[in-house]
């Protein structure tokens, strides 16, 4: 089942090309000087977000780099006695919703540490295959977008991602 | 955003400073300025990356606009979405949604990012209070936050790498938890969007 996944998943963009390219054929369309118009606006909002992009790189650089991150984790660890989670997973959980390389080599390392099927490192992939990296996606998708005031968006993130995390959590449990 | 930046960017300073001082064991082994160039190199290498994918997005979709193809396939675009966005009547806007969802669940991430950030510019064109995010806003950009994806690519690739026996056996359980994830943020959504209405 998951090659069939995978197959489907690596198609979609070549599909995706070729279905666009042949209707374009088909009904006769320039599509060369439709896609070089297209082209052009593309890149104009690729230099408009830069200053977003700057931005919310140098304050997720300062976090990881400068140790506040694992200062946070001291922070949150009562909570997550309660909750159950393993201890291990911690920075791995505060890490995802700021960087995703980040996660990833948390992800190696918990494989390396305590081995690849271990509950450990089974719960942190699946943890990080059902969750985005939350604030980077906010200040990327808002930061083309003249809005200042996000209302609820961060709050109805935060909860989704605490709802994946935690069924990911019970799943690998039982699973 | 002011305030979530300000604070993060704050902590880092005030724990570069702590860090620093003597007497305590330093973890970082990264200097500040180091911090601070590094991070802002990255994110102009990494707009320049996309500057490219992005570019080719925006030609293939305006291909498919000129084309007619978006139009042919605006109805059944528009069933699909009605349910989130049942007030979006713009066939490009909600062509550029559905294909930022479908990029995310096949993970073709920047691809899935153009798409996402397209419509969110579209999105803002039409809505009627520029300084607050409309209620599409929120709902397309936590929708696509929880996205699913259909296969893991990196998490797999890393631990069979690390001589997981198994490495596929967390596509199901993340495949469940994102749908709950996704369930969980329309659910929210639905019901703050009556709650913060702008002002």
């Amino acid at each position: 089942m998951s090659h069939i996944l995978s197959m489907i998943s690596s198609a979609f963009l070549p599909a995706l090309l070729a279905i666009i390219l042949i209707y374009g054929f088909v009904k006769k369309a320039p599509v060369y000087d439709l896609f070089i118009e297209g082209c052009r606006e593309g890149l104009s909002s690729a230099a408009n977000i830069t200053p977003y992009i700057i931005a919310i790189f140098l304050a997720i650089t300062l976090m990881t780099d400068s140790g506040a991150l694992s200062a946070l984790e001291k922070l949150v660890a009562p909570v997550f006695n309660i909750l159950g989670l393993p201890q291990e997973l911690l920075s791995f959980m505060i890490m995802r919703p700021v960087s995703g390389s980040g996660t990833l080599v948390l992800v190696e390392q918990l494989a390396e540490n305590f081995g690849a099927d271990s509950f450990v490192c089974r719960c942190a992939s699946t943890m990080m295959g059902s969750s985005e990296t939350l604030l980077y996606a906010i200040a990327v998708y808002f930061g083309v977008t003249s809005v200042k005031h996000l209302r609820h968006t961060v709050a109805v993130g935060i909860a989704g991602y605490i709802i994946g995390i935690w069924a990911s959590f019970l799943l690998c449990k039982v699973m | 955003m002011n305030k979530i930046w300000a604070i993060m960017l704050a902590a880092g300073i005030l724990s570069f400073g702590f860090s620093s001082l003597p007497g305590t064991a330093a973890d970082g082994s990264v200097s500040f300025s180091d911090s601070l160039f590094t991070s802002c190199e990255e994110a102009v290498y990494f707009v320049i990356g996309l500057a490219g994918i992005m570019g080719l997005w925006s030609g293939f979709m305006n291909i498919a606009k000129g084309s007619g193809l978006i139009h042919s396939l605006s109805v059944k675009c528009r069933k699909i979405m009605s349910f989130l966005f049942p007030n979006i009547k713009d066939e490009d806007t909600l062509m550029l949604m559905l294909m930022g969802f479908m990029a995310n669940i096949f993970g073709a991430g920047n691809s899935a990012t153009v798409f996402s950030l397209q419509a969110m510019k579209k999105l803002d064109e039409t809505n009627p209070r520029k300084e607050y995010a409309s209620n599409e806003m929120c709902m397309f950009a936590t929708v696509n936050m929880s996205m699913l994806q259909l296969v893991p690519v990196t998490v797999v690739d890393i631990r069979s790498r690390a001589g997981s026996a198994a490495p596929e056996d967390i596509i199901l359980p993340s495949l469940i938890a994102g749908l709950l994830s996704t369930i969980t943020s329309i659910a929210v959504c639905k019901i703050c969007e009556r709650r913060s209405a702008p002002p």
